[in-house]
């Protein structure tokens, strides 16, 4: 029930920040309508009367995929840099539910938001061009969810950095340009591959969505393992940095 | 005989080759308020976070209400707050209930159960009127305030408080202190604070730790504190620049200095006024008015930070 508490507030947070920055939040709204307002255009326009809704539908699912993941990478080290700036950081981890979860439940926060935002304009992108989509949205975030999970794992490495060394946004690109690479690599049936973060969850939701591939519940099992296993040592690299950090006292400092 | 609210034995605390901490041992008994003075640099601000858990201590033991803080800090901080130095402490793009709400909700609180508290705090510190609008625009004073609130909302029983009327004008910091008071009286909170401003750690603590280079040089309650350092200044008011001759009369008499028509002495004893005033007498010189003033906080703090610094030179 705290946990829930917690998980509300965040909620609220995001709220009331999108209330307070209404110019930001309308411009990103605006921006993503053009991106899927190009996407479809694009695709008529380059593809003509000739192209499937494959070409579509996957356009759509890498840009679901490339946008949660890089929410999901980048959030937990910009959040600690940001309150360590801001100087509420040290009162973060006045929580007795502990700084890790709130970090953990404002990266779900901003994950889900961008699914709700996306699908609103999503729709609206189809309504405006009259061409609709059959993309499976529950399966498709359902499954982004369960995979970008090990990314916010890879964040929690970054943000137990983020608390020692402060500034580490180079480390979050290099990252993310890493990431755009590693999804280019074959994962099943069980390549080596399959074993980074992410890369097997994200080859899943593009073949299953796009080609109309379909796995063994197994193949599932190992998605969630992976997750699980990276957002685990994620959070154990965290808090041993936290611990360095206290040491060091450089919770306060930026 | 009060409970020990926060007991701190044997606590260490080293940065590379500094030692913010040496081995310093007090406590903090329930109901009460505890100052914490020292100059910049003296370890108050590392003992306090060390009582939090947000610096990892080298040696000695913290408990809060008979829990380590090291084994129960989850516990220990579900009665905790705290408004720290240097630090915002609130989010400025919120209000103060949206920043209220937040703060109760980070530590599991539903928002439903804080209205009436949220209501409390806000009426109590005068910040009611401006609930809904954004801090940023707020004057440092009220920011202050805005975080005492929020440090208030969860209802915990101890407060720890670093430098909190840090830049803040003197209306403000007796509202603030005031307030402090009466949380005390009617709430039975105990509050730990750590201040440069003599004033109000006088006017609300019971009891002064003064520590310097890491290392407690005078524990005792404001009350012996003043006792034991208490000297008499007396001034005299002349009507003419005191001559020499009454200067070398009395110059062995205690600490002298003149200035603008007066004299001011700090006498070795009180036994010396007889032959002040007979010298004064026998001067010529027509006295004015003649006061005495005692040390203040400041100058007994100044006093005890010089003491040790002359005894460890």
């Amino acid at each position: 029930m705290r946990t829930l508490n917690l998980f509300g507030a965040e909620g609220r947070m995001m709220y009331w920040s999108l209330r307070r920055y209404m110019f930001n939040t309308v411009a990103m709204v605006v921006v993503l309508f053009l991106i899927f307002m190009g996407m479809f255009w694009g695709v008529k326009t380059i593809g003509g009367s000739g192209v499937t809704g494959d070409s579509l539908d996957s356009m759509l699912v890498g840009y679901i995929l490339w946008v949660s993941a890089m929410l999901a990478l980048g959030n937990t080290g910009s959040e600690i840099l940001g309150e360590s700036q801001r100087g509420t950081l040290e009162q973060l981890y006045l929580s007795p539910l502990g700084a890790h979860k709130i970090f953990f439940f404002r990266a779900l926060v901003n994950i889900l938001f961008n699914f709700i935002i996306m699908t609103i304009m999503l729709y609206l992108s189809m309504a405006a061009t009259g061409r609709w989509m059959s993309v499976n949205l529950l399966y498709l975030y359902g499954m982004v969810l369960l995979s970008t999970l090990s990314l916010v794992g890879i964040s929690f490495m970054m943000g137990g950095l983020g608390l020692i060394h402060k500034k580490i946004s180079s480390v979050n690109g290099i990252l993310s340009f890493g990431l755009i690479g590693l999804m280019l690599l074959p994962t099943y049936p069980m390549t080596p591959y399959a074993f980074l973060p992410f890369i097997a969850g994200a080859a899943a939701v593009r073949n299953s969505i796009v080609q109309g591939a379909s796995f063994p519940a197994w193949w599932y099992l190992f998605i969630a393992g992976n997750s699980i296993f990276y957002l685990a040592l994620g959070l154990a690299v965290f808090k041993k940095m936290e611990t360095k950090a206290k040491k060091l006292n450089k919770m306060s400092q930026y | 005989m009060q409970q020990n609210c926060i007991q701190v034995k044997n606590l260490s605390k080293t940065y590379a080759d500094l030692t913010a901490v040496n081995n310093i041992s007090f406590d903090v008994r329930a109901g009460e308020i505890l100052g914490i003075l020292g100059p910049n640099g003296s370890g108050k601000t590392t003992t306090l976070k060390s009582i939090l858990g947000l610096i990892e201590f080298d040696e000695g033991t913290i408990e809060i209400n008979g829990l380590s803080i090291r084994k129960k800090r989850s516990e220990i901080l579900k009665n905790v707050g705290a408004v720290l130095e240097g630090a915002r402490n609130i989010y400025w793009h919120l209000t103060p209930m949206e920043n209220l709400t937040y703060f109760a909700g980070i530590r599991g609180i539903p928002r439903k159960d804080i209205t009436d508290r949220a209501q409390y705090l806000l009426e109590s510190l005068e910040l009611a009127d401006v609930a809904n609008k954004e801090i940023r625009q707020f004057s440092a004073g009220m920011k202050q305030k805005c975080a005492l609130a929020c440090a208030f909302i969860h209802d915990p029983s101890i407060l720890l408080l670093d430098e909190p009327t840090l830049g803040l004008d003197v209306e403000i910091t007796r509202t603030i202190m005031e307030w402090l008071v009466d949380v005390v009286d009617k709430e039975g909170k105990t509050i730990l604070i750590t201040s440069h401003n003599m004033d109000f750690v006088e006017s609300i603590c019971q009891r002064i730790l003064i520590i310097r280079k890491g290392e407690i040089i005078s524990h005792e309650t404001v009350k012996s504190l003043k006792e034991k350092f208490a000297r008499k200044h007396f001034i005299i008011d002349l009507e003419t620049e005191p001559h020499q001759t009454l200067l070398d009369s009395i110059s062995s008499l205690g600490t002298l200095s003149t200035g603008n028509n007066s004299l001011k002495i700090e006498l070795e004893t009180v036994d010396y006024l007889i032959p002040l005033m007979r010298a004064l007498d026998e001067s010529g010189i027509k006295m004015l008015n003649f006061r005495s003033v005692e040390n203040d906080l400041e100058d007994i703090f100044l006093e005890v930070i010089r003491g040790e610094h002359n005894e460890n030179a």
